[in-house]
């Protein structure tokens, strides 16, 4: 035991050197979850089983996200919405027994906003840029029963006008027969936004006017279900309460009656309380050796009166046993927030109002296609600088997708997941 | 002319488009032994988002006023909505 604590603190040291930017690093269990998000899975309903490898596994990951539209609520639902973001992120995942694993998760999000420059200068051209780490820690472990899974994490991030600190807990127990599997988890942000507002509405002439807290509390069940050898199913709802500061008083709303003359506008104001309501129902089905198909639905209710439908689907064609190639397609469509204007169609007697189309009436259209390569014995080996331990590039994930919503907004996203082992 | 899947989401059509889908397994929701999940245990048959989509389910999370359910934010550590 003793030894494989030096282990982890060799490996998290070398991690830290390697990488020095980016420091150590927690991650939160499920695998589909890197940002601070997550319930653990015990292993039923067609997932591995925990800690079966009992090897290290790290994950490099990076995505490189760009954007286009011309209704940017920093200047009131016009403008350009011009945007790009690239996000490395590291995830290791170590098992320090057969029972017992801890995770980390550090990443950078480096973005530019054309937008966000106009907070100052209302049509200036250059981008503002700003950077936002994020580190998440978690630990999970199987209990004797091996079918119940418990989980504690926390996490922090930080951008310049935003931080952010997060608790979770996390339950998961399978059927006996591992055909069933109920997992909980319930999470709590505690964050700190600085306010700005727009050059022209500063009373106190600096940009920064004090600061204000937004408390969310999310609550994640999953019930998941095998129906047969080749179907399985699983619902999940993510209920959450947020309370606070919810408008971003930097994002401008023209009224009709004062028109758009320079001084005219007010900062965005929404509720400062807000419950979402969705409800998701994941279905996987084995049509053949080749072919499979995977399918997502949501229905989403708040109080802010949106309402949402989001169909997703892929179908992940088997080229060969390691080589998989999987096209994907996403629709969404939402109602607009009763809150919720475009440009100078505000009334100054509105009590709440934003020209943010991220709350607008529209749809939404997803195309891509991801690539994976995971030869059964890895795509190649090599000795890590510290240690000199054998490690094991797994697996290879590229995906690219192209995003188009009726409000004029395009967005093209490229994502690469790297996994490797170490023993 | 806007493409639109809107009829899709007429909570009957969905629950019954469920249903058939399902039927595959309703019909008993069989007990299936561990030695028969060869096809369950298929990378591509786990219940949950791959961990590359994330950035994905994250930025539709930003740029949609509805989010969760997914794996992805849907409240709190940015200042998204």
């Amino acid at each position: 035991m003793r030894h494989s604590y030096f282990a982890v603190f060799r490996l998290a040291a070398g991690v830290a050197l390697l990488l020095p930017a980016l420091t150590q690093a927690q991650s939160t269990p499920a695998p589909n979850r890197v940002d601070g998000y997550g319930a653990p899975s015990s292993g039923a309903a067609g997932s591995a089983t925990f800690g079966s490898h009992g090897e290290t596994e790290v994950n490099i990951l990076s995505s490189y996200y760009q954007q286009d539209g011309d209704h940017s609520a920093v200047e009131g639902g016009r403008g350009t919405q011009q945007l790009t973001d690239l996000t490395p992120t590291i995830i290791l995942n170590v098992p320090l027994d057969s029972a017992t694993r801890i995770s980390a998760n550090v990443g950078v999000d480096y973005y530019a906003s054309a937008s966000t420059d106009r907070i100052d200068q209302v049509l200036s051209s250059p981008s503002a840029h700003d950077t936002r780490y994020h580190l998440d820690l978690g630990l999970t472990r199987q209990l004797a029963d091996k079918r119940t899974i418990v989980g504690l994490g926390a996490g922090v991030s930080n951008e310049y006008d935003y931080r952010s600190f997060n608790l979770v807990a996390s339950w998961s127990r399978a059927s006996a027969d591992g055909n069933r599997e109920l997992s909980v988890a319930g999470q709590a942000f505690f964050d700190q936004a600085t306010i700005i507002r727009p050059l022209e509405l500063r009373t106190n002439g600096r940009r920064e006017d004090g600061t204000d807290t937004r408390q969310s509390y999310n609550l994640n069940i999953v019930y998941a279900q095998v129906l047969s050898q080749r179907l399985q199913l699983a619902f999940s709802t993510e209920l959450v309460a947020q309370r606070g500061l919810l408008s971003t008083p930097f994002h401008r709303v023209y009224f009709r009656e004062t028109g758009s003359v320079y001084g005219t506008a007010k900062a965005e104001l929404l509720p400062r309380l807000r419950y979402k309501y969705p409800v998701g129902l994941r279905l996987t089905y084995y049509a053949t050796d080749l072919v499979q198909v995977r399918a997502y639905y949501r229905f989403y209710n708040d109080n802010f009166g949106i309402r949402a439908h989001t169909l997703e689907l892929e179908t992940p064609v088997k080229v060969t046993p390691f080589f998989v190639l999987y096209p994907f397609y996403r629709y969404h469509t939402q109602t607009a927030a009763t809150y919720f204007a475009p440009y100078l169609q505000h009334s100054v007697t509105d009590e709440y109002y934003t020209s943010d189309y991220d709350l607008a009436d529209f749809s939404a259209h997803k195309l891509g296609l991801g690539l994976r390569y995971s030869p059964v014995y890895g795509i190649g080996r090599f000795k890590t600088p510290f240690g000199r331990r054998v490690a094991k590039f797994k697996a290879l994930d590229l995906r690219y997708a192209h995003y188009r919503q009726s409000t004029g907004l395009t967005a093209s996203l490229f994502s690469a997941d790297l996994s490797f082992t170490m023993p | 002319m806007t493409f639109t899947l809107s009829f899709l989401f007429r909570p009957r059509l969905v629950l019954g488009a469920a249903l058939l889908a399902a039927g595959d397994g309703l019909t008993g929701c069989v007990s299936v032994a561990a030695y028969q999940k060869v096809y369950l245990n298929d990378e591509d048959m786990k219940l949950a988002g791959k961990r590359i989509e994330v950035y994905e389910t994250n930025f539709e999370s930003y740029r949609e006023g509805a989010g969760g359910a997914n794996g992805g934010k849907v409240g709190g550590g940015c200042g998204c909505n």
